[in-house]
């Protein structure tokens, strides 16, 4: 297929210490899951299973107050050991302890000549009671899309370009029957399916082939929303739905097989793990199983997610729904010393403030600030590197102001939370965090459901 | 917190229990002790990887661009007072007058406005930012050596209170602070700082005094000039030559002359990505820029500044020295890329029409700055206007 490549020059590349290798291991079998949705957004669960209940994998959990349609199921099969909630009655997880032998829900299997032939809701109706249909997200607010709507188009961003990502040429090896059916899948939801493809990603010879666009540049030049913005030519583009390379795999193994699919490919990184590689692994595996042991003295910090996009947690975490990537960080807390007055050759930045700029090799990153919270003093670097062409010092200025038209003016929606302006911020304001609850907020006010 | 030295646990918990110190001394302890012992913050949110540059080190840079400015400056001004006086220029000898005239305006400085940013902390409970250090360590250079300390000390007064903290603190000032104080002094005291005349340090007892301090700066010098008078032979007579000018070894402020030394430090900070190089090519190309086009319109008969090179506009006074440091200010100045270009170009414009057509003011590069300052919200918001009509509308 004829591969369209769109330069995106806006974004940064942080060479990290700890970045996987395209080795895949094999992880033995946990002893315990869980099913954490904490960053599948705007659901309010109803739980259906309590504590000491027996539940197959592929069972029901939860489904969501507002949509009850959207179903929630069980990343393994034996009893629920805990349901844990937290402040504000959210649900945080519900683990189950896995059976030797587990049972697993079955559901109907879809044949390869039945896919064109199948009405259209009848395959939404399958997918989310499957509970696989969170995996598909609307743009501009990553919602989970309403099944009725049709978009003007569905992105497979294949991979964005994170330093901690899983490559499609490992998750992909020996699946690309199976990917391409996903992909017909996906195009009988919408008129059009992008395949999004990195150029500097390790992408196996058919995907390059296969896939309908390429992009260069650095992270996150993959992700669909950058992507979206770059291809975009009207307001109606706005509302294109999006999924990842592997959760494409996901929704196909399951129409196809009739089961509930518990495999995942996730990379363990980062300058404190061990051996970081591919792990070939199952979904809501405990981050302590998947992280292994710090190597250093005291203790690690795990990012659940990539480096930009992961959120910190705890060691006795769990795999969220969505995330493929745990980076294992220094949590030493002891305090730097004069790092004021330090030339700073291991020191990554942005600028050519440390000696590191005459370094091209890995640096060590960890998940410190690096100084204190200061009033934003207009450096600019915020608006050199976001890859949509935010303003983010002064749409985060509308923002607290509560100047909705304003920030929506700058592109609010447009964001693509990929975290780089927090990152390079020298002020050291959470911008992302700021530009992203207001995305929330706007979208509980207006549409959810 | 078990991270700091027994002697700073002690003081810690000494202020901590008196209340009244605890409000009044707990920032300046803390901005002390964060420089000797940065606490490990970690992330509670993503992006969980944060840059290493901090605002801390972004204005330290700022000030070690600086230093060799005061090395300069404090030899010089040993050195004029010495050869005012009509002794021989021995190198320690410069530098022992230098320091003796200096350290006391610096000091000064450094207690005022320190002083007056703790206040402002303590009442406004914000942490002292690393913006009044830059801000004290710019503002005695813009000064002349003979300046009396209570001036000194009322202009960064004025610079810190009025430039900065009533509009909330570095990050919410628009106009440059230490620039601020100067045009403060300049115009509450014209007689010890308009630069009509020559600064010098006066040794006690030397002869040579009365004569020395009826000199005039090369800008005086050339904005004083008789029509029919060839410009540039008059600054060469006068004591001025072009490489004199650029290597700022006449009187002048304390360090702010050396031209040489503005274009190597702003060199440093622009490498470093500390300083913008927009905004410095933006003033060079409006000051070389607007000089080209006043020779292009001097006739015999006009004024002969008019057909000054740009050059001596670039090396004479603190234009190189307002462009490096003051002008690339990222709060006050444009916070667009393009707004930039133009920012910088007015700057460099005006401080050529100032010193040319406005004979009340010999050097109009800090007037220059501060106006543009007022108009960069305004060029921010056209830059943003032009730059939000390119967006595809996503409501």
């Amino acid at each position: 297929m004829h591969v369209e490549a769109i330069r995106i020059k806006k974004g940064y590349r942080l060479s990290a210490c700890g970045r996987p290798s395209l080795e895949l291991q094999r992880l033995k079998a946990p002893e315990r899951v869980a099913f954490v949705p904490k960053s599948i957004p705007f659901i309010k669960p109803r739980v259906a299973v309590k504590e000491g209940d027996p539940v197959k994998a592929g069972g029901l959990l939860f489904w969501d107050k507002y949509r009850p349609e959207l179903k929630f199921r069980s990343p393994g099969g034996g009893s629920v050991e805990a349901v844990r909630w937290g402040p504000r009655h959210v649900l945080e997880a519900v683990v189950i302890r896995v059976d030797a032998e587990e049972e697993a829900e079955t559901f109907e299997s879809l044949s390869e000549s039945a896919i064109d032939t199948l009405k259209r809701e009848e395959l939404v109706a399958r997918i989310m009671d499957g509970g696989l249909w969170a995996l598909i997200r609307e743009l501009p607010f990553r919602n989970i899309p309403p099944g009725q709507d049709t978009p003007p188009r569905i992105i497979v961003s294949m991979a964005t370009q994170e330093p901690f990502e899983p490559q499609p040429a490992v998750y992909l090896k020996d699946q690309m029957e199976l990917f391409q059916f996903g992909l017909r899948v996906l195009q009988r939801l919408a008129p059009e399916v992008s395949v999004v493809l990195p150029s500097g990603c390790d992408a196996p010879d058919a995907l390059r082939r296969m896939a309908t666009h390429g992009v260069s540049g650095d992270y996150p030049c993959g992700d669909a929303g950058v992507f979206l913005y770059h291809t975009k030519t009207g307001p109606g583009q706005n509302r294109s739905w999006y999924l990842r390379g592997q959760d494409v795999l996901l929704l196909a193994r399951f129409l196809k097989e009739g089961r509930y699919p518990l495999e995942r490919t996730v990379v363990r990184a980062g300058p404190m793990a061990q051996k970081p590689c591919h792990i070939a692994t199952r979904m809501g595996v405990p981050l302590k199983v998947l992280g292994g042991f710090g190597t250093g003295n005291g203790a690690c910090r795990f990012v659940a997610g990539g480096l930009f996009t992961g959120y910190p947690e705890s060691e006795t975490g769990y795999l969220d729904f969505y995330e493929t990537a745990v980076g294992v960080l220094s949590g030493d807390p002891t305090p730097e010393r004069l790092a004021l007055f330090k030339p700073g050759y291991d020191k990554p930045s942005y600028t050519r403030a440390f000696l590191s700029c005459l370094r091209a090799g890995p640096l060590p990153v960890d998940g410190r600030y690096h100084g204190e919270e200061r009033a934003c003093i207009g450096c600019g670097f915020c608006a050199e590197v976001c890859p949509v062409e935010i303003l983010p010092q002064f749409t985060f200025k509308a923002v607290l102001a509560g100047e909705w038209e304003e920030a929506l003016d700058h592109g609010l929606l447009d964001c693509v939370e990929c975290g780089l302006c927090a990152h390079v911020c020298p002020s050291k304001i959470d911008l992302t965090e700021t530009l992203k609850k207001a995305r929330r907020d706007l979208y509980r006010e207006q549409l959810r459901p | 917190m078990k991270d700091q030295t027994p002697f700073g646990m002690s003081l810690r918990r000494a202020i901590e229990r008196r209340p009244g110190l605890k409000r009044w001394l707990l920032p300046l302890y803390e901005a002390v002790a964060s420089v000797v012992i940065a606490p490990a913050r970690f992330t509670p949110v993503a992006p969980v990887v944060r840059d290493s540059l901090d605002v801390k080190r972004y204005m330290m840079l700022v000030i070690v661009a600086l230093l060799p400015h005061y090395g300069f400056g404090v030899y010089n001004v040993g050195y004029q007072a010495l050869s005012a006086a009509g002794r021989s220029p021995d190198f320690f000898r410069a530098l022992f007058i230098g320091l003796k005239a200096v350290t006391p305006i610096v000091a000064v400085v450094f207690m005022a406005g320190l002083g007056w940013e703790a206040l402002f902390a303590a009442l406004r409970r914000h942490p002292i930012s690393e913006g009044v250090l830059v801000t004290c360590t710019l503002f005695p250079l813009t000064l002349p050596p003979t300046i009396p300390l209570w001036q000194a000390a009322l202009g960064i007064s004025f610079g810190v209170v009025i430039g900065k903290e009533i509009f909330g603190g570095t990050g919410r000032n628009f106009l440059n602070p230490a620039l601020t104080g100067r045009a403060f002094l300049y115009f509450a005291y014209p007689a010890q700082i308009t630069g009509d005349a020559v600064w010098k340090v006066l040794l006690p007892g030397s002869r040579a005094a009365v004569d020395a301090v009826s000199g005039a700066t090369p800008l005086a010098l050339a904005g004083g000039l008789e029509r029919l008078q060839e410009v540039h032979a008059a600054l060469s007579e006068g004591g001025y030559p072009l490489v004199k000018l650029f290597l700022g070894r006449y009187p002048g402020s304390i360090g702010g002359t050396a031209t040489v030394l503005s274009i190597v430090g702003a060199a440093f900070l622009v490498l470093l990505g500390i300083a913008n190089y927009r905004i410095i090519l933006g003033c060079l190309f409006g000051l070389f820029g607007t000089a080209l086009i006043l020779n292009r319109i001097a006739s015999p008969e006009s004024m002969p500044y008019l057909s000054l090179n740009p050059l001596y506009h670039l090396a004479m006074g603190g234009a190189m020295f307002a462009f490096a440091y003051m002008a690339t200010d990222p709060v006050s100045s444009c916070h667009m890329q393009g707004a930039r270009w133009v920012f910088g170009f007015g700057i460099g414009a005006l401080t050529v029409l100032i010193r040319v057509f406005n004979p009340a003011f010999p050097e109009g590069v800090g007037l220059a700055v501060l106006f543009m300052n007022v108009f960069a919200p305004l060029l921010d918001e056209a830059a943003i206007k032009m730059r939000l009509k390119r967006r595809v509308p996503n409501v």
